[in-house]
């Protein structure tokens, strides 16, 4: 990379108050030492509440990536956590298939537009389902990151080609 | 008869279980590599008090972080719990939470809500 690239990535960040950021292949090894890092950034803050979310919606977020990259490694995941105005934002990314998205796209706008009472009984009602079809917490972990944000979900997909499409999801605190 | 003793990881909560005195507790943190491979053996020994608990049990539940997926196999022990009660066997569970954990709080009111036959206590330590 032109290492003037790299200072523009670097502005980029700054400006943007980014606290962690990573993109590449994920694993759980990688997700173990980021919630080690994270939680000693967010010790730092001092604000246990709020870093118990934080560090919350991260894992589910890192456990959601490291689902949909197991069987394709080629397929990096990212994760951004920032600062600004107070307020923090956790960002996660991940490559699926197009086919996937479509009935994400439907839960996901089901959750933005439900208030915290309705996700609450959602998920005690995700916490007995099976968890066969979906992956290890079967859109459990999707209610864990809608509850305990402070505002709604934001989320978007992006085109890479006829089957796959990338995905962000974005939670604030 | 069942008895359990899982020391704590970094990632996996203590277990002890002892049918003999009618005690069963989980603490720690809960994000195990492998949720199946881990909560297996505690669901299967769980589900064996149901048939061979020959007194009252006392549950004590205190996690630090518990993860969706060791939420899910908390449910199936919480199952086997239930299936203690409906044995016969009187069970008291009491859910620990620090003072100032909403998370946590929060998980054990749901608990309750999903058992509601289930006598749970949730607790600030």
């Amino acid at each position: 990379m032109d290492i003037s690239k790299a200072i523009d990535i670097r502005t980029a960040m700054r400006a943007s108050g980014v606290i962690m950021a990573y993109n590449g292949t994920v694993s759980d090894e990688l997700m173990v030492s980021l919630a080690d890092i994270l939680k000693t950034r967010m010790e730092a803050m001092d604000d246990a509440k709020r870093s118990r979310v934080v560090f919350s919606i991260f894992m589910e977020g890192m456990q959601n990536l490291i689902w949909h990259g197991r069987t394709n490694q080629n397929a990096p995941g990212m994760v951004c956590i920032s600062q600004q105005d107070g307020e923090i934002t956790v960002v996660c990314g991940n490559r699926i298939q197009r086919e996937e998205s479509l009935k994400l796209n439907e839960t996901l706008e089901q959750l933005q537009r439900a208030d915290k009472d309705t996700i609450r009984q959602l998920y005690r009602e995700g916490m007995s389902k099976s968890s066969e079809h979906e992956g290890p917490g079967a859109g459990l972990g999707l209610l864990e990151i809608a509850r305990r944000a402070s505002h709604p979900i934001s989320f978007a997909f992006m085109d890479v080609d006829e089957d796959h499409v990338d995905f962000f999801l974005a939670a604030r605190i | 008869m069942s008895e359990l003793h899982i020391a704590a990881t970094e990632r996996t909560p203590e277990i002890l279980l002892s049918a003999n005195n009618g005690t069963f507790s989980m603490k720690g943190e809960s994000f195990p590599e492998d949720v199946s491979a881990f909560y297996g053996q505690v669901i299967v020994a769980v589900d064996q008090l149901a048939l061979n608990l020959t007194k009252p049990l006392t549950v004590d539940v205190a996690m630090i972080y518990i993860n969706s997926s060791s939420i899910k196999a908390m449910f199936r022990i919480f199952e086997g719990l239930e299936a203690v009660r409906k044995n016969g066997q009187a069970v008291s569970i009491t859910w620990h939470h620090q003072e100032d954990d909403d998370i946590m709080q929060e998980l054990g009111e749901d608990f309750k809500d999903r058992f509601p036959d289930l006598p749970i206590e949730v607790n600030a330590a």
